[in-house]
């Protein structure tokens, strides 16, 4: 996080937030996307990729990024993606090939697969520094290419809690003889490392958005991520905090229902039938409480987690500002999780568009310099395109 | 169009109503933000189309850029027009209708994909077709699919599948049989009679095990040929040759069809399919049409094995009858509780719901054909 990672631009005086001199500008951010008309996008690729078994993919994704992008405007002037659809599609083809090899070789014999689950998990990283370094070089505002400088030894260092009890269990499975009878200092072992898994969860989480986030750049602009591991541990504290309060409520009442039933079963000149309905309506009732489970924290720990990300990055000359409320998003996502299962998934275009307007429209740029007059004197670099497919396959989620 | 911009100092530099034309010129010059990728600062340009060469005019910049070098973007109702010049500059159209019409007067087509992103009329053909599309692929494309697949593999993938599956259910779930030694060779034998009235060539390489284990009655077949009997299944038929001739048949009948490696194959294609429908939106629900498709082929796959059993059955010299009475048996033994079912309609109910999420079918089901198999 050292000040020296960011240049501002040559006309302008280096300041610091809070100076009374220079006036804050304020740059909206609007979303002009309509559901109807990404439904329409949407459905047409689809039918295209499932008649093409997928090598339609890279087209549809452009495609798709392309709408998402040109409908936000900051400040009135769009994103936009400049990836290569042909270009992508080999990027595919080699990182399918490998997926498909990863997950084949778990078949053949337990230590192919074990072979094959560290290979991916060692490159794991030089994977995500490209897909980040790729998405960033192909998109643009006003003109100018975004960058990604972060580097490969850099996504090593962030990974680091996640591989030192990954290289432990390792070893220790290694070292176990007899894999029927593990012996006590195996199982107390494996156990502590998942407990300081869990509990370093948070700090990984930190690492890797501080990795993407103090690396992100636009003309002589460089992002900084303000905040410690201690917020991120907060955010996460409440999220499993919320959890269990769903589970408390939930269950609750199914305790509540069963009771009920159970009193009004005792009395007598009632049949057993009662009681077998009440427990279906209470199994019926725990099942629809481990979905609302599931679906509840998440829009909980996706507005705080923007908030926090989002407010705190930047730099002394341009920064965001993040609202996002909770109970809006919590709304608006129960409502799409209701229509997309009522339409059997057609609804999905519709929710995608609403949840990203509504994300979007909770973020401002706050700068002290003007826009207009960033410069960037590198040819713009168009990044790996492997690396973009990777990120699609393997599941990392660059998100916004 | 376009939002009011919030801020003083940009909002001169973009915001442009469309000038009205003044050369004669056809298609009428339109207006357009220019970057040329290396400044951010917008300049307006006239935009005019003469002979397949894009011209662009104005606050300094006079640009002649062959018109097929340029990314020209594609008709969208909502959002500006951004086209990219290929020395890595762009212009951007904020009045979006103004810039189709233009385009379209200069001669640039658009692809059939963008009429069709643009048409309700074949975004609900394209719903029609898709529905079509997966269920045709689910009914016949990925059994046959996975018919090909599997017909390519060579026979030692399920060999290494079968036994690397047997040695870790060996180490989890099963214990060495505690059947006497003669009374599982006695069975093995009468298998081998029974099969040896088969054509010949249409019996598989195949290896009879006995293990006992927490499962209670039950028989399998592992890839490559491997089919485990429990010692549970044995004592509920009260070791009785013939019923056992027939479990083994339907064994030897996955054996044959290699049911096994196909449903692998079917589960990765279902899997592939849904996360490119679903993937988006939600690996859990991705996963649903796996877990349903799964179950779906599964039961077919016991159909055929059932087949297979009054075969080997049939050519035996065995009636397919005395399945009827071990489904009774199963039957009767996976409801002691509810008071007396007649096996047949007992079974009759959990059909209902159960057949979307179960992988056999329904008891009553096979009973009445191995019925009706013995009749015929």
């Amino acid at each position: 996080m050292s000040p020296s990672t960011f240049t501002n631009p040559p006309t302008r005086q280096r300041l610091s937030f809070g100076s009374a001199e220079i006036r804050d500008h304020l740059l909206d951010v609007r979303f002009t996307g309509s559901g109807s008309e990404y439904f329409r996008i949407w459905i047409v690729n689809l039918l295209l990729m499932l008649v093409t078994l997928s090598l339609y993919y890279p087209w549809a994704k452009v495609r798709k990024l392309r709408y998402f992008y040109g409908n936000t405007l900051v400040d009135g002037q769009p994103l936009d993606f400049h990836g290569k659809p042909l270009k992508m599609l080999r990027g595919y083809l080699l990182v399918g090939l490998l997926l498909v090899l990863y997950s084949v070789a778990g078949n053949f014999s337990p230590e192919a697969g074990l072979l094959a689950f560290v290979l991916v998990a060692a490159l794991w990283p030089a994977l995500l520094k490209s897909s980040l370094q790729f998405r960033m070089a192909n998109t643009s505002w006003r003109g100018l290419r975004f960058r990604f400088m972060g580097t490969v030894g850099g996504a090593y260092r962030a990974m680091l809690p996640l591989f030192v009890p990954g290289v432990l269990i390792l070893a220790a499975l290694v070292a176990v003889p007899d894999e029927k009878n593990p012996p006590m200092w195996y199982v107390a072992l494996a156990g502590g490392v998942t407990l300081v898994t869990l509990l370093v969860l948070p700090w990984l989480w930190y690492q890797l958005k501080q990795y993407q986030h103090r690396h992100y750049a636009l003309g002589q602009l460089q992002t900084e991520l303000r905040t410690g591991p201690w917020a991120f541990y907060k955010v996460f504290l409440k999220t499993v905090g919320v959890f269990l309060g769903v589970l408390a409520v939930v269950f609750g009442a199914v305790f509540l229902l069963l009771g009920a039933v159970g009193l009004s079963s005792a009395l007598p000149g009632r049949s057993g039938g009662g009681l077998g309905m009440a427990l279906i309506a209470g199994l019926a009732l725990g099942v629809f409480g481990l979905i609302v489970a599931q679906i509840v924290p998440r829009p909980y720990f996706v507005s705080r987690m923007q908030n926090l990300l989002w407010s705190r990055t930047g730099n002394n000359s341009m920064r965001f500002r993040s609202k996002l409320k909770f109970r809006p998003l919590l709304m608006l996502t129960v409502k799409n999780w209701l229509l997309v299962l009522l339409t059997l998934g057609l609804y999905w275009p519709f929710a995608a568009v609403a949840v990203t307007r509504m994300r979007l429209h909770a973020v401002t740029v706050i700068t002290r310099v003007d826009p207009a007059d960033l410069l960037d004197d590198a040819r713009p670099a168009d990044g790996e395109a492997a690396g973009d497919a990777a990120g699609d396959l393997f599941g990392l989620d660059i998100g916004l | 169009m376009r939002p009011a911009t919030c801020s003083a100092w940009t909002s001169g530099s973009s915001l442009h109503p469309p000038t009205v034309a003044t050369a004669p010129a056809t298609p009428d010059p339109i207006t357009a933000d220019y970057f040329d990728g290396r400044s951010a600062r917008a300049r307006v340009v006239q935009l005019s189309l003469v002979d397949g060469e894009l011209h662009l005019h104005g606050d300094g910049v006079a640009l002649r850029v062959p018109a097929h070098q340029v990314e020209w973007p594609e008709r969208m109702r909502h959002g500006p027009r951004i086209a990219r010049l290929p020395d890595g500059g762009s212009l951007q159209g904020h009045d979006a209708p103004a810039w189709d019409a233009w385009a379209l007067a200069g001669g640039r087509g658009e692809s059939w994909v963008v009429r069709a992103q643009q048409s309700w009329r074949w975004a609900l053909g394209s719903v029609l077709g898709l529905s079509v599309l997966l269920a045709a692929m689910y009914v016949w494309g990925v059994p046959w699919a996975a018919r090909v697949a599997v017909a390519a593999t060579p026979p030692s993938v399920d060999q290494a599948i079968g036994e690397s599956a047997l040695q870790s259910l060996d180490q989890q779930w099963l214990r060495p049989s505690k059947l006497p030694a003669e009374q599982q060779q006695r069975l093995r034998a009468a298998f081998e009679r029974a099969t040896a009235a088969l054509p010949p060539g249409s019996v598989p390489a195949h290896r009879i095990e006995f293990r006992s284990g927490p499962m209670g009655p039950n028989a399998f077949a592992l890839p490559g040929g491997t089919m485990v009997l429990t010692d549970a299944l044995v004592e509920l038929v009260q070791g009785d040759e013939a019923v056992i001739v027939g479990v083994l048949g339907h064994e030897l009948g996955h054996v044959q069809q290699r049911h096994g490696l196909r449903l692998l194959v079917q589960a990765g294609a279902i899997a592939a399919v849904s996360s490119v429908v679903l993937g988006d939106f939600s690996t859990l629900l991705a996963g649903a049409p796996v877990l349903l498709g799964q179950a779906s082929y599964s039961r077919d796959a016991e159909r055929e094995a059932d087949a297979h059993a009054v075969t080997v059955l049939k050519a035996a010299g065995l009636s397919p009858a005395v399945m009827v009475g071990f489904f009774e048996k199963v039957s009767a033994r996976r409801m002691p509780a509810k008071e007396g079912p007649a096996p047949g309609s007992g079974a009759d109910q959990d059909s209902r719901l159960g057949i979307a999420i179960a992988s056999h079918p329904a008891d009553a089901e096979r009973i009445r054909f191995f019925r009706d198999a013995a009749a015929r």
